[in-house]
Parts: C-alpha cells; sequence; structure tokens
C-alpha cells in the first residue's frame, strides 16, 4: 500500500478533520496548545525481549544462493520460526567494520525458508515432455535413474554430451559441478555468456589480468565513469565492488564526479554530473568515438602511450574514422555531448571507469566495446595510479591462513586429452567443447586461460543447446539445469523448449517448480542454505580476519538436500565416490578449514569467528604505476591497442578470424543499423538485467519483494505511450521480428520517447498475494522472447549476445 | 531532548532496504501497511529529468496533531526522547488520528488499533542506539539522534527541517538539481502536486 503525500491530500485531510471536529464538538487545536503536545500518558511499551531469540550465522542467500558476500545474523523466535535477520557487525559487510545494513533482498530472506512455493520431494516424469506430468520418487531411484542414464550416454555418444546449464556465479555448480564434469569427462559446463567473465576476459586481451579500469581507491578518484553498470541494483550492499552506492557518496562528499552512461535514469544516475541516455547496444561507436576525440584532440598520455602501448598508432590512425558526428545517429547521443564527455574522460585525474552488465555482455560486440573502454582507460594514463584504475591499498595480512576457505578445487587434470587437442595444441578435452564460449586455443592455462575464472573449459550456454536442434557440431545428449530456469536465462525460451524436449535426458534441481522442469526427467529438491551447513567464507580486513559457516536454522523441508550434496551423491553412485570425500562433504570442509586452525566442530558451534588485529598493521599505499609487471604476459609486455592476442585468430565458432582493432557492429536490429526493420518496428527494446528486488529471474514469489514488482513492467516515456493511446498501467502488447509479450506501461520520463525497457523474470507466481507468474513464450512477459538467437550473430570472442531490438507496441485489449 | 531523523536524500537510491527492514522487525506483513516509505519526485521532461528520493515514517512532531485529537489519550509524546508513541490497549480504533495527521502517517491493524513508528522502541532499542531502518540502510542515508545534532548534520549539506505548524522532527537534505536536469521546464504533474516538504509524489516504482 503507497501512499502520497501531495499537499492536495494533505488540504483534505484538514478540511474533513473540520468535519469530524464539527460532529465530535471538539476543536481541532493543532500545535497551538502548547500543552497538547504532553497530553497522552506515556505508555509501558512491550519490547520484545531477544534474550529468548537463538542467533545464528549464515550468508545471505539473496545475490545468489552460494554466495559468501554479507555475513548475516538471523533470529529464531522461541518458537524455532525464523523471524529477523541483520547484518553482521564484525564481518565488514558493505562499508566495513560495524556494519549492520543489509539490502531489501537480504532484510526479506526468510520468506525464501518459509516460501510455499518449495517443492519437497524428487519427481519423475510420468507423461511426455512438457506435458507436466511427474510422480513422487525416492531420492535412490532418481539418483540411480541418472547415474544409469549418464553412463549409457556416455558409453554411447561420449562424455562431453553431458552438459551442466549453470546459473549466475554459483560456487556449488562453477566448483562442485566443474570437478564432477571433469572427473566424469566432459568439458561442457554451459556458462550464460552474460557474465562479470565477459568484461573480465576482453579486460585481460587488452591491459592484462593484473590491472584494471576500475578505481580501488575510490576516495582518491576525480571522475568515475558509469558504464552500463546497475550499482543501485546489483550491489547495493556489495563490498567488493569497489564503488558500491555508499562508497561512491563518500568518495563524492570528498569530489568524485561521476558519469552514468545508461539508457534509463535509473535512480544512481540521478546523482551524476552527467547522465548519458546511450541508445541499448550502441554503446560500443560511442567507445570509439571517444577515443577518436581523445586522438584527435591530443588528449593522451603521450608518455604512457609511447613507452607501454602495443601499436598505439595503429590505433590512433585506425579511430579517425569514428569521430562523434560518425557516432552521433548510432548512439543517439549529440556530437557535442560526446566531445564533452571525452573531454572530460581526458582530462579529469585521475579517472575509473566502471563498466559491465550491460555494456559489455549483452551486446554482439561486447568484447570490443570492452575493449575499447578498457584502452580509454589506458591512454589516458589512467592505470594503476592512486585513484585511478586498480591500485589498491595493501591490506595487512591474515590473521589466520584463509587461502584454502570457499574453494573446491575442480581437479581440471581429470579431463580426458583427445589426438584432436594435442595436434592442434589445445588443452585437454577444449575439442570436444559443444560451444566454446571462448575460442578453443585461448581456453588454455598455459597460454592465456590462467585466471580463476578460465582455468576450466566452458561452452556458452545458448548455442550449446541449440545444438540438440541443430546437430553442429554433436548433439548434446544430457543436461543437468542447476538452480536456474533455462527459459528465462537465454534468448528465445521456445527454441529452448524445443531442445529440452529433445535430449535423452533433462534433470533439474531448484528450490521450486521452475517452468522448464515441465521438460525434466527428474527434478530434485534443493533446500536453501539455512536448512544444512555446507558454505564457509572468510574476509580480513584492516580491524581482523573474519570466518564463517552457514548454521543450520531449520531441518530441509521434505526431502529437500543442499545443491552441494547432490554432486557428491551421484559421484558415489557412478564410483567416483572417491574424489568426492565418499560421499561427505564435511571431508571438504575440514580440508578448506585445516589451514587456519579451527575445526569444523568449533567453528559449526560458534557459527563465526572474528580475531581482531592487534598488532598496529594498517592498509598500506602500493607503490604505482608497475606497468612492466602488469603487462609482463601480453605480447610485447605491452597494453593492446593493436590486439596481438586475438587477432588473425580463430572466433569461437571457427568460422572466421577475429581482428586486430576495435569494431563496431551494433545491434542485429537497431535504428542507425536496420533501418529497413526500424520502419516497421520503430521502438528500441531493452530490460534492465539485474534488480534490486530480484536475483536474476528469482525472488518474484517473495511478498516483500513481489509487493513492490506486482506487474511486469516496462518503462515508458509518456510522450511515446500517449501516440498510442496508452495510459500509465495498461497492458501492452510489445512485438519484435523474435516474439511478442504483454506487459504492463509505467510512464517514467527518465527514458527517451524511442527506447522501452523492462525487466526480465516473470515465471515466478506469488501465492501469498495471489500474484500469478506470467508465461515464458510468445504471449507471456519474458523479455528474452524478443531478442535475438542467430549464433552468427553473437560475440565472436566472449558469445556475448544482444539485449537489445526493434520493436512495436499497441494497447492491449485481450 | 527531542530526537529525530536526517534524511539525507543526496544519499538514496530508492533502494527499499529501510522499508522491508521496518516491515521484517516489526512484523508487518506484505502489502498490508508500512510504516516508512520512500517517496519518490520525479522532474522535467526527458533528457533534462531529476528524481529526489526522501525514506519518511512518523515525523514524530514536536507539536503532534494526533496526539491532540486523540479521544482518549492513546497516543503520546515521550518526554525523555519527544518520540511519539501510542497505546493499543486505550486505542478505540476511531481514527481521529490519521484525519489530523498532516503527513498521513497512522495505518490501523487488523483489530482496528492504530500502528505506526515507534523508533523501534518496541524492539528494546536503547537510547544511544539506532532504529532498524537506520542501521540497514546500505548508504548511511539515514540518520537519528538527538535534534540539534540532526539539524548540524542537515545544515552542513544543505538539508533543512521540514515545515509544518506541528514542528515535525525531520530534517531533509537533496542534491542540487544537476544543470542537465535543471535546464528544462518542470513537467506539470510535479509542480501541481508539491509536497509541503519537497519530498515526494507518486511516481515510477523502481
Amino acid at each position: 500500500m503507497r501512499h502520497s503525500l501531495t499537499r492536495r491530500r494533505f488540504f483534505e485531510g484538514a478540511a474533513t478533520l473540520g468535519a469530524l471536529a464539527a460532529l465530535s464538538g471538539c476543536s481541532p487545536k493543532v500545535a497551538e496548545d502548547e500543552n497538547l503536545a504532553n497530553t497522552g500518558a506515556s505508555p509501558e511499551i512491550e519490547t520484545v525481549n531477544f534474550d529468548e531469540y537463538e542467533v545464528k550465522h549464515s550468508w545471505c542467500y539473496m545475490c545468489g544462493p552460494a554466495k559468501a558476500l554479507c555475513s548475516t545474523l538471523c533470529y529464531i523466535n522461541p518458537e524455532g520460526r525464523w523471524v529477523h535477520v541483520e547484518g553482521n557487525p564484525v564481518a565488514g559487510n558493505n562499508w566495513g567494520y560495524g556494519c549492520k545494513s543489509l539490502c531489501a533482498k537480504g532484510n526479506s530472506a526468510m520468506q525464501t525458508l518459509y516460501n510455499p512455493a518449495r517443492i519437497e520431494y524428487p519427481m519423475r516424469r510420468v507423461g511426455e515432455k512438457g506435458e507436466g506430468k511427474f510422480e513422487r520418487c525416492t531420492w535412490d531411484e532418481a539418483i540411480e535413474g541418472i547415474a544409469t542414464k549418464l553412463q549409457e550416454i556416455k558409453d554411447q555418444y561420449g562424455p562431453e554430451t553431458f552438459a551442466l546449464w549453470s546459473p549466475q556465479e554459483c560456487k556449488f555448480v562453477m566448483q562442485m559441478g566443474r570437478r564432477f564434469l571433469n572427473v566424469f569427462g566432459t568439458p561442457n559446463y554451459m556458462h550464460s555468456a552474460i557474465c562479470q567473465t565477459q568484461i573480465t576476459s576482453s579486460r585481460e586481451l587488452s591491459i592484462g589480468t593484473k590491472a584494471d579500469t576500475y578505481p580501488y581507491q575510490l576516495n582518491k578518484t576525480k571522475l568515475l565513469v558509469n558504464w552500463g553498470v546497475n550499482g543501485e541494483n546489483a550491489d547495493m550492499n556489495n563490498n567488493i565492488d569497489k564503488a558500491n552506492p555508499v562508497r561512491r557518496f563518500d568518495a563524492m562528499d570528498n569530489g568524485l564526479q561521476f558519469i552514468d552512461i545508461r539508457p534509463m535514469l535509473d535512480p544512481l544516475a540521478t546523482h551524476a554530473s552527467v547522465w548519458v541516455p546511450v541508445r541499448p547496444g550502441t554503446d560500443g561507436a560511442l567507445a570509439l568515438a571517444i577515443l577518436n576525440v581523445l586522438v584527435e584532440e591530443d588528449l593522451y598520455d603521450h608518455d604512457f602511450c609511447e613507452n607501454w602501448c602495443n601499436g598505439f598508432d595503429k590505433l590512433a590512425e585506425h579511430v579517425k574514422q569514428f569521430p562523434p558526428s560518425w557516432a552521433a545517429p548510432i548512439t543517439g547521443i549529440s556530437e557535442e555531448k560526446i566531445t564533452e564527455v571525452a573531454r572530460m574522460m581526458g582530462t579529469i585525474k585521475p579517472m575509473g571507469i566502471m563498466y559491465g552488465n550491460s555494456a559489455g555482455d549483452q551486446s554482439n560486440d561486447g568484447n570490443w566495446t570492452c575493449i575499447s573502454i578498457n584502452l580509454i582507460a589506458a591512454i589516458t594514463g589512467n592505470l594503476d595510479v592512486p585513484g585511478g584504475g586498480g591500485a589498491g591499498m595493501k591490506m595487512p595480512p591474515e590473521l589466520f591462513d584463509c587461502s584454502k576457505i570457499n574453494k573446491v578445487p575442480t581437479l581440471s587434470d581429470k579431463l580426458p586429452s583427445y589426438p584432436e587437442d594435442e595436434e592442434n595444441g589445445l588443452a585437454p578435452s577444449r575439442s570436444r567443447l559443444v560451444a566454446p564460449e571462448f575460442p578453443r586455443w585461448w581456453q588454455n592455462p598455459d597460454t592465456w586461460a590462467y585466471t580463476k575464472f578460465f582455468v576450466d573449459p566452458t561452452s556458452a550456454a545458448n548455442r550449446g543447446i541449440q545444438s540438440v536442434l541443430t546437430g553442429k557440431p554433436f548433439p548434446l545428449r544430457a543436461v543437468f539445469s542447476h538452480s536456474t530456469n533455462p527459459l528465462s536465462q537465454t534468448r528465445q525460451p521456445k527454441l529452448v523448449a524445443e531442445a529440452l524436449k529433445k535430449l535423452d535426458l533433462y534433470f533439474v534441481m531448484d528450490t521450486g517448480w521452475n517452468p522448464s522442469c515441465d521438460y525434466a526427467d527428474y527434478v530434485l529438491p534443493a533446500c536453501t542454505r539455512y536448512e544444512d551447513s555446507c558454505q564457509i567464507g572468510s574476509r580480513n580486513m584492516p580491524e581482523g580476519t573474519f570466518i564463517g559457516i552457514e548454521q543450520q536454522i531449520a531441518e530441509p523441508l521434505g526431502e529437500s538436500r543442499s545443491d552441494w550434496k547432490v554432486y557428491l551423491d551421484l559421484a558415489v553412485k557412478m564410483g567416483f565416490g572417491e574424489d568426492f570425500w565418499n560421499g561427505d562433504l564435511d571431508g571438504l570442509l575440514r580440508a578448506q578449514l585445516e589451514p587456519t586452525g579451527f575445526t569444523l566442530e568449533e567453528l559449526r558451534e560458534k557459527g563465526y569467528i572474528f580475531v581482531e588485529r592487534t598488532d598496529g598493521a594498517k592498509p598500506e599505499e602500493p607503490t604505482y604505476q608497475n606497468y612492466e609487471e602488469l603487462f609482463a604476459k601480453l605480447p610485447n609486455g605491452k597494453v593492446q591497442c593493436y590486439n596481438e592476442i586475438i587477432g588473425g585468430m580463430p572466433n569461437n565458432r571457427e568460422d572466421g578470424t577475429l581482428g586486430y582493432l576495435p569494431e563496431y557492429v551494433g545491434p542485429p536490429e537497431g535504428i542507425a543499423e536496420t533501418p529497413e526493420i526500424a520502419a516497421e518496428f520503430p521502438l528500441i527494446f531493452t530490460d534492465v538485467h539485474a534488480h534490486r528486488l530480484s536475483v536474476h529471474s528469482y525472488f518474484g514469489n517473495l511478498p516483500y519483494m513481489r509487493e513492490r514488482n506486482r506487474l511486469p513492467w516496462v518503462k515508458i516515456n509518456p510522450a511515446t505511450a500517449q501516440q498510442y493511446g496508452i495510459e500509465d498501467g495498461d497492458w501492452m502488447k510489445i512485438e519484435s521480428p523474435h516474439g511478442w509479450v504483454k506487459m504492463v506501461a509505467e510512464y517514467f520520463e527518465g527514458i527517451s520517447p524511442e527506447v522501452i525497457m523492462g525487466k526480465r523474470g516473470w515465471w515466478q507466481d506469488c501465492e501469498e498475494l495471489g500474484e500469478p507468474g506470467y508465461g515464458c513464450f510468445d504471449g507471456g512477459s519474458e523479455v528474452n522472447n524478443l531478442y535475438d538467437a542467430t549464433i552468427e550473430n553473437f560475440d565472436g570472442f566472449h558469445s556475448a549476445m544482444a539485449k537489445q531490438t526493434l520493436v512495436k507496441i499497441s494497447k492491449w485489449e485481450g | 531532548m527531542q530526537y529525530g531523523f536526517f534524511v539525507d536524500g543526496r544519499r538514496c537510491v530508492k533502494c527499499y532496504a529501510c522499508e522491508v527492514a521496518c516491515q521484517q522487525w516489526h512484523g508487518l506483513a506484505a502489502a498490508t501497511w508500512m510504516r516508512r516509505t520512500v517517496f519518490e519526485t520525479v522532474e522535467g521532461r526527458f533528457p533534462a529529468v531529476s528524481r529526489r528520493f526522501a525514506s519518511l515514517s512518523c515525523m514524530h512532531c514536536e507539536h503532534p496533531a494526533c496526539a491532540a485529537v486523540c479521544p482518549v489519550g492513546a497516543i503520546a509524546k515521550r518526554r525523555e526522547d519527544g518520540l511519539v508513541v501510542g497505546d493499543a490497549t486505550r486505542c478505540i480504533g476511531c481514527r481521529s488520528c490519521a484525519l489530523a495527521c498532516p503527513f498521513d502517517v497512522p495505518r490501523y491493524r487488523d483489530d482496528k488499533t492504530m500502528d505506526k513508528c515507534d523508533g523501534c522502541l518496541s524492539l528494546g532499542r536503547g537510547p544511544d542506539e539506532e532504529p532498524r531502518c537506520v542501521l540497514s540502510c546500505p548508504t548511511r542515508a539515514l540518520h537519528f539522534g538527538p535534534l540539534p545534532e540532526m539539524e548540524a548534520e542537515a545544515a552542513s549539506c544543505g538539508g533543512a527541517r521540514l515545515e509544518g505548524a506541528t514542528a515535525p522532527a525531520v530534517l531533509v537534505a537533496h542534491r542540487p538539481r544537476p544543470d542537465w536536469a535543471s535546464q528544462a521546464a518542470p513537467s506539470p504533474a510535479a509542480t501541481d502536486d508539491e509536497v509541503p516538504f519537497d519530498g515526494a509524489a507518486p511516481a515510477a516504482e523502481n
């Protein structure tokens, strides 16, 4: 229930008050008689006695089921119900030691445990795929059935035909699941290609693994460029983000200004010095035009470019073809504004650039967009300088050894090596990737892919699942979707569903029934992290060193089980239990704890341990401009203005080679790019990928989240809506060349009249509020129906897919 | 000593943490009523648009109109901290307080008794501690303490006390409208419906 305090309402209230006073015969003396202030006797206030509550420790579940970002204290009432949660003040969450803050999601964590949408028992399909007919089975039957089928498929078609479809960055899948894949013998970990890893890989290609454009000492930064990043949606309380909102506001008190480059005036953008409402999907053109101005107006750092840039002259010559006059009609940003922004970036120092989740991993030319942004930071001399990119303070050492905490070794040496691998100089099993997310040659820890995200092989999920339909290069036979709904995660759910139907084995593990379960052979019920005790996290900070474990708050609902343990169960059944602690996860946790000196029993009993720093050590200033070390592994030891890592090398589809210098491709359907499509579909559609009231497409079933996000909204400029006779709150039909959805118009001035912007993931219903879920296919509200899924259009290096298209709209009368 | 809130809109991004923290700590079910709400004003037209946010609840007025009109003395202003608190055991659910309150604060429970912010006194908050909304705010946009301290904090960043005959114990600061957003004429909706404290008009939800 929302109320607005408007003057009109105020006057109405006053008028009614007079009427009531007349009726009751007393005069409403408001504030005129000072004695009135104390007329009521101060009541005894009944207070909750928290001494009767049990307080347990957990890592917050709400921005991912296996994140260890925010340590929380969970209050359990005398009846045994978990009722309250707060940030643990000694864990150094968000702004640091003493902080109890949590985001809106974090504050509603209890509702995940008591969610009526939870599933309780393993289920086995009895009807046709997609029909939704299932029967309850036992865990033994499910594990036995899955293991038997996996073995058959492995024997008949080869291990590589089994793929694990991962959700977001999630350790029980990306580490424990990877370990299972490696021992099983398949490299096909299917990853969304919508991820920080896209952004990270492009950075590593251009400025190396150790340098960064993100400012690690924001309090010294003068200009922050917020490019396609949703800090108010994804990182409200996240202390890993070096420019999360609280740090940013602190730095603004210290003179920081920031430029916000995003299509919509999201809440952080309204605090910016400059807002650049770039057309979705055209960030690459904007970045090239900024490089053009920096070169043409001589705003680059000559010393840095001469000494530390590989092929700067080639880049300078190349970007001459991309002046602001070229970019303006593509990006929808005027020449003057592009020039103004470029001059700010060239002259205000130090500058840090944070970019991503729409500027790099959700556009067809994401890799070149990211590379161009990295080069902007580099040639302006903003790498590894105080307040510029990277260059963080050096934290005093941990007070106990946490080096093994929250890490599951993935046993990548268990992957088989095939003759095709060896003949082509590939790392083991890379020849068996169904859809290499990054080029096969790049996925080699001995040469390039040696940082933590890239040591294990990976396939792009959308391309991988399409193999089932095309048979190219071979069809996947078995897929495990773990903690994700593939019908809301990636482009073209109808295509995905067709592929799921054709699999020999499809199984899902989730806390609730997601729409892809209808296509599954087995559905396994996951418990939340609050029902088991499987993950340890740690944090080192100036005040001390912290370590904490999930404490069990409730017994697992029904027969639900921890996501971590399913791989152990399967491994034991398939005969490789020895690599999985013989089915006892505590074996892993004990190994992680061994160097700390604490025992698992002690940590489980206490929940968390904080050791205060008493040696007086403080964070220290690093040495700066260590370019020789930072760029050591790059060709010629320099920033790749002219990219000799990817230039001339095969792309990830192996249907062409990658270039040396940044290119602009643009969205598959765009106003400037495809005017013939724009004639019928005149508006640009995109969506906010992350939102602070959901985690990816989940949490629409939690009452505190759903009451703030009841209907599948799309933001539309009132001027545009009125042209189509669409009122604020009307349902709209939104149609692209690829599909159509129904969504509800929300008038908003903070978006261009040529753009409409929705939010994905409306498939969950909220039983408590009586709100339905909306379908994942055409006619539902899943924005992924609108986007292109043509493999040849995806980014040739890191597989990013367009999150922009052209649409036509009309009022929905149905 | 009067206590009050300083709401620093310069640091607010409408993340809803304060709202949900209040709900979960006070056991307020979703889609019933809320004690604290983040209000928003959108001004201007694309691209010269600005948004302002203010998280507001009971103003704990120095001269509370609700207490003045309560026919059964069920609303009191505490001497020790100036907080305005309701007494459910006396409340007869007549809703006079809702009509009297210039800020539309009182809400009513299923049993018809009045409900509003109690400064987390019912959670046993000590005099030097902060209410849950303040503790949970990820950007440190919310502050609570002795009113003179809040006034000093607000004054240091251009904030001011909300005006009104009841003397609300709340201060609000906003960032000056950026150059890019202040060039265009404000949209009609914003001028017509402006709130007495420059806080809130109904607008986009996210």
